[in-house]
């Protein structure tokens, strides 16, 4: 269980987080979804221990504030928006660096694994800086599954912390991502991700936490969360669910391109 | 100390290992002995005293006279490399004061290769004693003696005409260098404070210790009547156009009148036995310029 | 999902192991070392081999003065001083290059070895202003030590301009380092006044860089700093690694990002500082070694550390003989003839480099 009380984070002079209440359980796929500058960004790097928070956070029962780097590393992952890799890694490579020293000698494979779960085993050699933005992506996910292979260990389960890991993928590669993250949670892991897309999120996510101005509205499972009156009010504009647009505008929604679209990737 | 004490111990460790103790020892005999002269002013000495046949080895700055290019060059007299040093065999060293690093010279002892180290004072007392010094590490005290005594001598006689003339002194500042527009140049203790003054000049900075770069309003106060420069190429190498357009410069009676001279710095500055010619021709390019 | 990749694995062979070959890598640099520190004594003026010597030897013949003193005073003192000062320079390269995140961040041209020398040019003009006590107690130790000072300032100091929020911007880098050179020279241009002219003596001379002056004085002192440096620094390998993407990635699998750079400015500041006060400035073997590894073996810094001192000491030996063979008996400063070997590449590595990330 990942539980968070009462956080508060000031940057600068002004307080970014008021009062923020979280819980999430292992083997269910939480999102956090609000406009720019609600503060989800923050309270996901809050709860991976990025920045300086009051309050009370608890993994698997462990305060945060005293748990080691290298001990959290063993329980959770963590995947950027977007990475800069500095010098020029091979993609393994770069797997193998979310591993800790001697991981990848007792289980030789784990790292072309993880690359394989993202449909990228076959880049193994390629240079990291030579792939597409949405390939980059997906190698970072491997490097954090690398890091956390097996969403439950022997002391609890492990959590994956995604920080709007789909915002510059196409839909098929959203998907994906996704899929990767929801399977993470169905296997008994914990998935807290920061997430832009509505549609992706009511598709995917087992409770929303929908936020606006450092503070969270309201928390609960996607039917409850995303309402009209909700969203209108966080996003500060008329929001109406479930509307189609009038007919003759073609709009796509992910729910109808899910399944092809891991076929796609898979083959 | 300690660290001398930790040499040997070192050094006893490495020859253990290689069995290599004891140790022979070679020494230099005086009076045909191989030796290397660092240094203009002793360079010129052992060739004024007729012994140049001994030598081995020199530093770059010895040019004088031109024979001695022949001789092999060990670098920068400060910058000495013990291997260097060594390599041209020479049995007995004489050099001018600052030659160096510390280390070279403390190897150079172990070697047992004798070192003497002569004072390279710009006076004409400094100059009798150097020649005099050289001498004696030569073994030909009393060439040495007739030497420095017909130089101090002629030094009297030159520094003597340079006093006579009838003008009034003239204010002569010696630049140095004149890189980036700055003005390097000689004050009071250098050698070519020494030299202006026996000249019969003053010396423009006198009031300033040391060679210092001087800022454009200080030469400018300094106000000298002539500028004093060495001859060789390089950054010295300014030309009198360039020169007189420095705006340091440009205001100064120098400037006006023209008036620079140029001259061989290992003459100039050697301070060793062609020091009074150097005298006379600066003296006679300050005070009479026509001849 | 698993079992399925498993599958699929056996078809793909395994990938390259470029970490592997990396440390195959120590082993041939460990010969290339041997062969060229066997070389450095051999090389030299005089002539002189340990092999005659050890000929000598075994004929029983008692070996003679001149040859023992090139070998041990000479020789010896300045093959252990350029085998540690050339690991000193290489490390501190590959170690700044990682803490900055960039191919071109090296202590002699960011300011670190300026700042250092600084530190040095105050112990020379300064040092004899210290009370008698202290004097005694810091003794040869003092301008080493004011170098590591100097070095660890300016490092602290371009780091906090240069970097915002782990992401190093290169041109504020280069420019701080300009910048920070300039004022160390100011500074140091400012001593030169105050100093007289024994103490400008030992300036000039220390600003040439040089091996000519290691004696074993100068290795006792010299030697405890940059090992200790060194050997602190084949730790941070995976600290630089995960540094290398970013600060925020590096503490999220474990390491503790902090205090693993503050470590890394020490290390560079005391291996440079060391260095720069043994043998002057001595450029670009900082920046050519760490890039000519990584073009080889790759850039994981668990093995590039180790091969970089290895080859850092290879090269900066090489160079050294170079100087003082070209123009025998005399000798040319061996920063010249770095400078000469590494411009180009440093040239080579922005060209390659332009219009990548960062630059």
């Amino acid at each position: 269980m990942l539980l968070a009380k009462n956080l508060m984070v000031t940057l600068g002079a002004s307080q970014i987080l008021h009062d923020v209440s979280i819980t999430a359980a292992p083997g269910e796929f939480t999102c956090i979804v609000g406009p720019n500058g609600s503060g989800k960004t923050t309270t996901l790097k809050a709860l991976t221990g990025d920045v300086r928070y009051d309050g009370h956070i608890t993994i698997n029962n462990n305060d945060l504030a005293y748990l080691k780097p290298w001990e959290l590393a063993t329980i959770r992952g963590v995947l950027p928006q977007t990475s800069v890799l500095a010098f020029p890694f091979t993609v393994i490579e770069v797997v193998r660096i979310g591993l800790m020293t001697g991981a990848d000698a007792q289980d030789g494979c784990l790292a072309l694994q993880s690359l394989a779960r993202v449909g990228l085993a076959h880049y193994a050699d390629r240079f990291y800086q030579e792939l597409s933005g949405g390939e980059q992506q997906r190698v970072q996910l491997a490097r954090v599954l690398a890091q956390i292979p097996h969403a439950v260990g022997e002391d609890g389960p492990r959590w994956l912390f995604l920080d709007e890991p789909v915002s510059s993928l196409d839909i098929a590669h959203q998907l994906q991502i996704m899929s990767l993250a929801e399977q993470f949670a169905r296997d008994g892991g914990g998935v807290i991700a920061v997430m832009h897309d509505l549609n992706l999120t009511a598709m995917f996510a087992d409770q929303i936490i929908l936020m606006a101005n450092g503070r969270i509205l309201q928390a609960g499972p996607p039917s409850v969360v995303l309402t009209d009156a909700n969203l209108s009010q966080a996003y500060g504009c008329d929001v109406k669910v479930g509307m189609p647009p009038p007919a003759g505008i073609p709009y796509v929604l992910p729910h109808a391109a899910r399944h092809t679209g891991l076929v796609a990737t898979k083959s | 100390m300690m660290f001398a004490r930790q040499r040997k111990s070192l050094l006893c460790l490495f020859a253990m290992c290689l069995g290599l103790l004891p140790v022979k020892t070679v020494s230099a005999e005086t009076t045909d002995s191989k030796i290397m002269s660092l240094g203009i002013s002793v360079t010129e000495t052992v060739y004024a005293l007729n012994q140049q046949h001994r030598l081995v080895g020199r530093d770059t700055s010895s040019t004088y006279p031109p024979d001695v290019l022949e001789v092999k060059d060990v670098g920068y007299i400060r910058a000495l490399a013990p291997e260097g040093v060594l390599s041209v065999a020479p049995d007995l060293i004489i050099a001018e004061e600052g030659a160096g690093p510390r280390e070279t010279l403390d190897i150079l002892k172990d070697a047992s290769v004798e070192y003497v180290e002569v004072p390279n004072e710009p006076t004409a007392s400094g100059i009798v004693e150097q020649i005099l010094i050289v001498g004696r590490a030569l073994g030909v005290e009393g060439d040495a003696q007739a030497l420095a005594d017909d130089v101090a001598a002629r030094l009297a006689d030159a520094i003597a005409a340079a006093d006579a003339q009838p003008q009034n002194r003239k204010r002569v500042l010696f630049v140095l260098s004149t890189r980036g527009g700055k003005i390097t140049a000689g004050g009071a203790g250098t050698s070519a404070d020494g030299i202006i003054a026996m000249a019969g000049g003053v010396n423009a900075i006198g009031d300033v210790e040391g060679w210092k770069q001087l800022a454009d309003e200080a030469v400018a106060v300094a106000a000298p009547d002539v500028i004093l420069m060495m001859d060789r190429g390089g950054d010295h190498g300014i030309d009198n156009e360039g020169l007189f357009n420095m705006p340091s410069i440009m205001t100064t009676p120098a400037a006006q009148s023209k008036s620079v001279i140029r001259m061989n710095p290992q003459l100039l500055l050697g301070f060793g036995p062609r020091t009074p010619d150097a005298v006379e021709k600066l003296s006679e390019a300050l005070y009479d310029p026509a001849s | 999902m698993a079992s399925d990749a498993v599958v699929h694995l056996a078809d793909l062979g395994r990938p390259k192991d470029r970490l592997q070959f990396a440390l195959k890598m120590h082993v041939y640099l460990c010969i290339l070392l041997i062969c060229v520190s066997l070389a450095s004594l051999t090389v030299g003026a005089t002539g002189i081999t340990p092999w005659d010597m050890a000929a000598a030897l075994l004929r029983g013949e008692a070996p003679e003065q001149m040859a023992s003193i090139v070998l041990f005073d000479i020789r010896l003192p300045r093959l252990f001083m350029g085998i540690v000062v050339g690991a000193a320079l290489a490390v501190s390269g590959a170690v700044m290059q990682g803490l900055f995140r960039n191919p071109l961040a090296d202590p002699g041209i960011v300011g670190v070895s300026a700042g250092a020398g600084l530190g040095a040019i105050l112990a020379i003009v300064l040092g004899g202003l210290l009370p008698v006590w202290l004097a005694e107690a810091t003794g040869m130790y003092l301008v080493p030590f004011a170098a590591f000072v100097g070095g660890w300032g300016t490092t602290i100091l371009l780091y906090a301009v240069s970097t915002r929020g782990g992401q190093t911007s290169v041109a504020t880098m280069l420019l701080a380092g300009i910048a920070l050179g300039a004022l160390a020279g100011a500074v140091g241009g400012l001593l030169a006044y105050a100093a007289d002219d024994r103490q400008l003596r030992e300036l000039t001379l220390w600003g040439l860089g040089s091996l000519a002056g290691a004696s074993w004085t100068k290795v006792t002192v010299t030697v405890p700093f940059i090992l200790l440096a060194l050997g602190v620094a084949m730790t941070l390998g995976r600290g630089l690694n995960g540094l290398a993407l970013g600060e925020a990635t590096a503490a999220h699998i474990g390491i503790r990002v902090q205090r693993m750079k503050n470590t890394a400015i020490l290390t560079v500041a005391a291996a440079t500082g060391a260095a720069v006060a043994a043998t002057g400035g001595i450029g670009f073997i900082g920046i050519v070694v760490p890039h000519l590894l990584r073009l080889a073996t790759g850039p994981d810094h668990r093995a590039l550390l180790l091969n970089s001192a290895l080859l850092g000491a290879s090269i900066l030996l090489i160079a050294d003989m170079i100087s003082r063979v070209i123009i025998a008996p005399a000798e040319m400063p061996i920063g010249i003839v770095t400078a000469f070997l590494g411009s180009p590449v440093f040239l080579w590595i922005l060209l390659r480099n332009r219009g990548a990330v960062g630059f």
